[in-house]
């Protein structure tokens, strides 16, 4: 618990209410979220369907569709980028909403944070068939995400292995091999060859082969030169001539060409057979779970602080939910990155997540420590839904009764008061305020205030 | 009541370089249900689980096989027993008397009133353009079980039975929500009284607190009506709350029979294990071992010869059907890798028919490799012998059967013969 407070906020949400107008009426999707994310942890957000949950995940990336108000609140990104400003400016003013006009602001949004996704944030879709462009190559898809995200990154990579020797190689082996990772990048700057240290790491991270081979792997880097037509179509990219047309094309190219050996790169780091055979396949001809990976790829490639995971995998087989499981718990530890990992399943979040948020009809239910959450929820609805699950060892399973209220008008007061078995008179009137009952662990409920 | 015998659906799939090839949905699945007994059926998706629904209530043609509806537990017996020992005659009598097969026209029609489903989605399995009470009333109707006044009676007693209120009955369905549509399905699935009813994903839809509703619901009926169920679903969770029996099916096959407790609890198949190993808990921090499976199931036109499971399986042995690409797959992969500072780079791994020659080594270092490497690279086992030339030679293969395991389970795996 004392860890989670040192760690420095990435991500905070205050107060944010968006709505969805719809020719059937104005859906309030969220309804005043406060949340925040630390570096290095899984949060899970769990919720049923229409509880909000995705829509906070699109609302964190921006990329909310066009009938959506912002109405209020702010999603702060390392304190201090306001992802959704210009919707909201528009959203809380008080003026008829007309979704044209906010899809001029989306797209205006969307130019403003190609600099932010990618870099800070990234987004893995729970079908990943239809997240992945079936007509173009899986490896092209992944050198895409690095094109247009940080192009000179492929610029530098390219041109560094270009550029290095037999000797050179030599001697960042050695370096790598006596003094460790750090100096390797020291060693690289030094020498003026940037880009190539990502290189040599990704083949030096390999758990598969033996060290004999990486050495081999490491040292024959140089054996893949740059041809006449890719050291062209960088220079044409150095020489800011990408936008004339049919030099365009062979800037782009060239550059493509070395994103494929960056994709390479990251699908081994993922697990996957083969990679260099995977890469120039299509998306139908892989399988679900290699899907999801080569998906979760593109969400990595840039490195970003922040992970957003809409059920990733909801549409697997448990087997390879497992897989997947897994992956992601590696990719936490070997990295700072954070995640918000969107579920139904509370199992799932059990496995991978640190803390919990529930969702309620747009509202956070209750959040806190994974453990706490499921050891002693507080809330009425976390403990039914708890109840609810159905488990190995269960023989009786408590049904919540009723459904959720239509998000069009939301009950006034508690949205839970409807089917809480505890409700109070003036769960109808107020709404709860959130009250911290522990450490981190925090609860909207009357029965918590009232007890404290 | 109903039992299957070796079921088998082969789906052809046209076209291609290699002409028409069949993919095989449900291989050689027996499978028999008591009356009043509630049995899961587990598996992943492309399992064969829903076609072997759909076969039991002959919503699909079966390829091969035998299904015997309604007919005394002894007979059910004699027939296993006379298809076991090749005495066709015997089984020819029981199975003209009681086979679903043969039966046809207005003697199917008959049946149908005793046997119904329920699909996983509410919103595509309700036609959208009848209103509830014709939903419900429509099976009475078709098969001649009711009609008129006493269908539309019998429809609304349903409504309230599944916890509807009767004036639902002149809705439409995209006016109610998921959990209500299901409810609806229900009630159409029990309109003619059936004894038996087929539930094909009935909550994989819905909501964890919906679905704790529809699942209490069907476990009242199932205790009021003593119904007898097959329980489809991919949820081990489900299984478990629900069934008296689990069967487990991989690829096609029946790969784990037995009661609920002990299939769930003390799983006996490889596939079995690593399968409940992998179902979430909803307890964090629980230290527990997680078998996780390499890979994926297998292409169901080319399935892997002998045991569906073993390319996957952690306990795959020398007989369960390891191919020479198989073997020399995993040996080009430590040549390469692990032991790239035994082999260096002149190795050749080239799969033959049975064999694998692996040119540019000396056996003896090919021998160590197999001996240290065999407890974690299962296909390493099937390597018989390492002849002076190099030349790896592979085991012969068993296909596996449906073994006793116990007098309550059967286990469709060698280790168990």
């Amino acid at each position: 618990m004392e860890r989670v407070k040192e760690r420095a906020k990435v991500l905070e949400i205050k107060d944010l209410r968006v709505s969805f107008h719809t020719r059937r009426g104005v859906f309030k999707a969220l309804r005043g979220v406060d949340l925040e994310l630390y570096k290095g942890e899984v949060l899970g957000l769990a919720g049923e369907s229409g509880s909000g949950k995705s829509t906070l995940g699109l609302a964190i990336m921006g990329l909310l569709p066009r009938n959506a108000r912002v109405e209020s609140g702010e999603v702060l990104l390392d304190g201090s980028k306001d992802v959704l400003k210009m919707l909201r400016d528009y959203g809380s003013r008080d003026v008829k909403f007309d979704p044209r006009k906010n899809e001029k602001l989306i797209k205006r949004l969307n130019k403003e944070l190609r600099e932010v996704r990618g870099r800070a944030l990234a987004m893995v879709f729970q079908e990943p068939l239809t997240s992945l462009n079936p007509v173009l190559q899986v490896g092209y898809q992944i050198a895409e995400a690095v094109y247009y995200h940080d192009p000179m990154r492929l610029v530098r990579r390219a041109i560094s292995r270009n550029r290095c020797t037999q000797a050179d190689l030599r001697d960042l082996m050695t370096t790598l091999k006596t003094k460790g990772e750090e100096a390797l990048i020291e060693e690289v700057e030094k020498r003026n060859l940037r880009g190539l240290e990502e290189q040599i790491l990704s083949i030096w991270r390999r758990q598969d082969i033996h060290e004999a081979k990486k050495e081999k792997l490491i040292l024959s880097l140089d054996k893949h030169k740059l041809d006449s037509k890719d050291r062209l179509g960088i220079s044409i990219y150095l020489r800011g001539l990408q936008r004339v047309p049919v030099l365009g094309r062979l800037a782009k190219d060239a550059l493509i060409k070395e994103g494929y050996r960056l994709a390479v790169e990251i699908l081994t780091y993922l697990g996957i057979p083969h990679p260099e055979k995977v890469v120039r396949m299509y998306p139908h001809e892989l399988s679900g779970g290699m899907r999801q990976r080569v998906v979760i790829g593109i969400a990595i490639v840039n490195n970003p602080e922040i992970v957003i995971m809409d059920e990733p995998t909801s549409a697997l087989d448990v087997t390879i939910q497992a897989q997947i499981l897994e992956l992601v718990s590696s990719l936490k530890a070997s990295s700072n990155r954070s995640f918000i990992f969107i579920s139904h399943d509370l199992s799932v979040l059990a496995e991978v997540s640190d803390r919990i948020a529930i969702m309620y009809a747009g509202k956070i239910a209750e959040v806190g420590p994974v453990k706490v959450i499921f050891e002693e929820p507080q809330h009425p609805y976390t403990k039914m839904l708890m109840d609810a699950i159905p488990t190995m060892d269960k023989t009786e399973l408590k049904a919540i009764p009723g459904s959720v209220p239509d998000m069009r008008s939301p009950p006034k007061g508690c949205s839970f008061s409807n089917r809480c078995p505890f409700v109070m008179p003036k769960c109808k009137e107020m709404e709860p305020p959130m009250v911290e009952v522990s450490e981190g662990h925090k609860v909207a409920c009357f029965l918590v205030g009232e007890r404290k | 009541m109903i039992g299957a015998f070796n079921l088998k659906k082969y789906f052809p799939v046209r076209g291609g370089v290699v002409g028409t090839q069949y993919l095989k949905a449900v291989d050689n699945v027996t499978l028999t249900v008591r009356r009043g007994e509630v049995v899961g059926v587990v598996g992943e998706s492309g399992s064969g689980k829903s076609t072997l629904g759909r076969m039991l209530i002959r919503l699909l043609e079966p390829t091969g096989g035998e299904i015997l509806f309604d007919a005394p537990e002894e007979e059910m017996v004699k027939y296993r027993e006379a298809l076991e020992s090749g005495d066709k005659e015997s089984a020819e009598m029981i199975s003209r008397k009681y086979s679903l097969l043969r039966k046809k026209g207005s003697e199917l029609r008959k049946l149908r009133t005793r046997m119904s489903m329920v699909f996983q989605d509410p919103y595509s399995s309700l036609d959208p353009r009848f209103r509830i009470l014709d939903v419900i009333m429509e099976p009475m109707i078709s098969t001649g079980y009711l009609r008129g006044e006493e269908a539309r009676k019998k429809a609304l007693d349903l409504l309230e039975e599944v916890g509807l209120p009767r004036a639902f009955g002149n809705r439409y369905p995209h006016e109610l929500s998921g959990g209500q549509r299901q409810r609806v399905a229900i009630a159409r699935a029990l309109s003619t009284d059936p004894e038996l009813v087929i539930l094909d994903e009935p909550t994989s839809a819905l909501d964890v607190s919906v679905q704790a509703q529809i699942l209490n619901l069907l476990k009242e009926f199932r205790r009021r009506k003593n119904i007898t169920m097959v329980l489809i679903t991919h949820n081990i969770a489900v299984v478990s709350y629900m069934a008296d029996r689990v069967a487990v099916m991989y690829s096609g096959r029946l790969m784990e029979i037995g009661d609920k407790d002990d299939v769930l609890t003390r799983p006996k198949h490889p596939y079995t294990m690593a399968l409940i190993s992998s179902v979430p808990r909803p307890r964090p921090g629980e230290a527990r071992k997680r078998i996780v499976l390499k890979g994926d199931p297998p292409n169901l036109l080319s399935p892997p010869r002998g045991c569906v499971f073993h390319p996957r399986c952690p306990m795959a042995f020398h007989e369960c059907g390891w191919t020479a690409e198989e073997v020399a797959e995993d040996i080009n992969y430590l040549v390469q890798g692990k032991y790239y500072n035994v082999f260096g780079d002149n190795v050749k791994v080239i799969p033959l028919q049975d064999k694998v020659k692996v040119e540019g080594a000396n056996p003896e270092s090919i021998k160590k490799v197999l001996e240290v490497e065999r407890e974690n690279i299962r296909s390493l086992t099937a390597v018989k012998e390492v002849t002076e030339d190099s030349l790896l030679i592979i085991h012969a293969f068993q296909e596996p059967k449906l073994y006793k395991e116990s007098e309550r389970r059967s286990v469709s795996c060698l280790l168990y013969r």
